[in-house]
């Protein structure tokens, strides 16, 4: 049971040009039993920002608390936080056993017969029993990465932190992993905080995402909340793959100009968008629409480059011009058929696009969206 | 095809000659090598007169050999190589522990200052015997006991009466001085050995196990410790090779006669005006002995270590 919060955290190094700040007042309230998605590229401070947590780090400004209590200048053995590493740093001299075992006998003084119960446990909770005498050596990448992991649940923590634990793995072990570690942590219900710069696995494991870009908190939200209604040009652009399309435009009356089209706005989001005249106008690939005639507003020529067919969808990237420079994609269903070199009519609806301010990047408007709809359960 | 069959077994008979040139090369090295020490053995089975007369790689032939020369070697190093290996052994422990504890604390612990210890340590390396010989003799048989004296005499002076003398001339006590000197001068190079080799272990592994919750000495204990087992075999076989062989030192620090190295016994066996050289061959083997037996022991985990597994 734990809520960890982290209040304007700052953490800056020193370098011969001066100071470097790597994290810059990132302020998150992780709630107990809460799963936390930091994402971002490389670089950005999250995994600084783990480590702080983990006491890795020292913590420049700011404080991290953990229910309540600060817990800045704490040693990271009295934090009670396991952390999953991205090379699963596994003692490459003992066995399964020992390196699950290690963590209770440092840091608690449990009898050794119930340890052993414990890590036999953990094994096979992690269906690993069978490697339990084995040294890591001897085990493949996703075997080391179930040691690493069970090495982290067997110290029964109160929070979980992870470091690109999957990043290792094949895509297709990645994605059962996935799925594996969000039910482990469902079923242990411990406050998790795990950092990726991979957005699919942001999307598809959190309750929340966290999104830094240069050390600074951009978003905090849920994935959906990332995905429909993003606070800036960033977040819009890192979260969803393919990304969103970025067209920058300036406001002209009711309409927005760009360098291969006219984008006609309605009344309403003209008032919405008022003050500003140089807009980015973002799209995502999905809600281009292809469609036959001219009829309806906003309906442009553009001809097909390249068709990426993935089975259920056609990636197709369109150009308006045949200069290579004005690339956007758009997604179709599986089943239609596009070849390269066909001229195409496409239709931005208005419902689906997204304002930014060009400057300084903050959205102004983002799409509408319809109720959310609910799958009913059958009785 | 045929071409293509003459081009494979062109190929293949090249591959065996370049085979055959290898063994031929490595057959040269161990003749190389070893043509000393087959004279070597040779020689001190030999009669001096038997030397005389075959060449120095011949074997002795039945009516010149002997085991005299063998046996007066013996006999003369016999107690020098048990104060050598009462002195070597502690000292090249001492060393690659005391080392691989410094590197420990240099690499994989940070704290202020840690470049400044690093360079003197390397500094450390480059400080020739002869410069320290004066200064060592001084303090080893003045300031030392004198310390120890002045010590004693504070604390048990009611006691001894300041009847109580430091045994500087004791041989044991010389030993352990020399073992003790030879254990500080082998910490640079020591630490040099294992600073290199912990720089490559994994830093998460580390930090992995202080989030479990272990101490820097439980950490080192646990995990830097078990790791470090083939590099601990090259700094033993270098190091023990090292102390073992040293004269200089011994010299200077040992003068009774009880308590002489096998270096020192070996250099008067050698240093008659007289050469008998079966003898002087025979006490250069039997002096060899102990360094012959640590590679032996040791040869697999040195060749990890040197290749860095």
């Amino acid at each position: 049971m734990a809520q960890l919060t982290l209040d304007e955290v700052t953490k800056t190094f020193q370098d011969d040009d001066g100071e470097i700040v790597a994290v810059d007042q990132v302020s998150v309230d992780i709630e107990d039993g809460e799963f936390l998605c930091v994402v971002g590229p490389s670089g950005c401070g999250k995994s600084t920002t783990l480590r702080m947590i983990a006491g890795l780090e020292d913590i420049t400004r700011g404080e991290i608390r953990l229910d309540g209590q600060i817990i800045n200048d704490q040693p990271p053995a009295r934090r009670n936080v396991a952390m999953v590493f991205q090379s699963y740093a596994l003692y490459p001299h003992m066995t399964v056993r020992e390196n699950m075992a290690f963590g209770l006998e440092e840091s608690t003084d449990m009898p050794d017969d119930e340890i052993n119960e414990r890590v036999e446990k953990a094994c096979k909770d992690m269906d690993i029993f069978e490697l339990i005498d084995r040294k890591p050596g001897e085990l493949s990448g996703g075997q080391q990465q179930r040691v690493a992991l069970g090495r982290a649940i067997v110290r029964d923590p109160e929070v979980f932190l992870m470091d690109e634990p999957l990043a290792n793995l094949d895509a297709k072990l990645k994605a059962e992993m996935r799925t594996e570690l969000q039910e482990l942590q469902q079923d242990l219900d411990v406050t998790t905080v795990y950092v990726t710069h991979d957005q699919t696995e942001a999307m598809t494991m959190s309750d929340r995402i966290a999104i830094l870009n240069d050390g600074v908190l951009q978003q905090c939200a849920t994935p959906l909340e990332c995905y429909h209604e993003p606070n800036n040009l960033f977040v819009a652009g890192f979260i969803g793959e393919p990304s969103m399309n970025f067209f920058p435009t300036t406001l002209e009356g009711s309409t927005l100009k760009g360098e291969w089209f006219e984008y006609e706005l309605s009344d309403e989001t003209v008032a919405q968008v008022e003050g500003t005249t140089d807009i980015t106008l973002g799209i995502r690939p999905e809600d281009i629409e292809f469609v036959q005639s001219d009829t309806g507003s906003n309906v442009f020529d553009s001809t097909v480059h390249v068709v990426e067919p993935r089975g259920n969808e056609n990636t197709a990237h369109l150009q308006f011009n045949e200069s290579m420079d004005d690339q956007f994609i758009a997604t179709v269903g599986g089943m239609k058929q596009l070849k390269a070199g066909q001229r195409v009519k496409v239709r931005f609806p208005e419902n689906a696009i997204h304002l930014f301010d060009t400057n300084s990047g903050q959205a102004i408007r983002n799409r509408t969206l319809d109720e959310i709809e609910t799958v009913e359960s059958v009785v | 095809m045929s071409i293509r069959d003459g081009d494979f077994i062109d190929e293949l008979r090249s591959t065996e000659n370049s085979r055959i040139g290898l063994y031929v090369l490595l057959l040269a090295g161990i003749v190389f090598y070893l043509f000393p020490v087959e004279t070597a053995v040779m020689t001190m089975f030999k009669t001096e007169s038997a030397f005389a007369r075959t060449l120095p790689f011949a074997p002795p032939g039945a009516d010149g050999f002997t085991l005299e020369a063998l046996s007066t070697a013996w006999n003369t190093l016999r107690p020098g190589l048990l104060n050598s290996l009462l002195m070597a052994i502690p000292a090249t422990i001492m060393s690659a522990l005391l080392g691989s504890l410094t590197a420990y604390g240099l690499t994989t612990i940070s704290w202020r200052g840690q470049v400044g210890v690093v360079v003197l340590i390397i500094a450390g390396i480059f400080i020739p015997y002869q410069a320290v010989l004066v200064p060592l003799a001084q303090f080893w048989f003045q300031v030392f006991p004198g310390l120890v004296e002045g010590f004693v005499n504070t604390l048990f002076g009611f006691i001894t009466g300041g009847s109580w003398q430091y045994p500087s001339r004791n041989g044991y006590v010389q030993l352990l001085q020399l073992s003790v000197t030879h254990a500080a001068y082998g910490i640079p190079i020591c630490t040099l050995l294992f600073r290199s080799y912990y720089q490559s272990i994994s830093e998460e592994m580390i930090e992995a196990a202080r989030l479990d919750g272990a101490s820097a000495f439980s950490i080192y204990r646990n995990i830097i410790l078990p790791l470090s087992l083939p590099m601990f075999a090259v700094t033993l076989i270098y190091q023990f090779t090292q102390v073992y062989n040293d004269l200089l030192f011994a010299l200077v620090l040992i003068n009774e006669p009880a308590s002489q190295v096998a270096t020192q016994r070996l250099a008067a066996l050698t240093g008659g005006v007289i050469q008998s050289f079966n003898t002087t061959m025979a006490g250069a083997i039997v002096a060899a002995l102990p360094t012959l037996l640590v590679y032996i022991v040791f040869g697999e985990q040195f060749a990890k270590g040197v290749a860095g597994e």
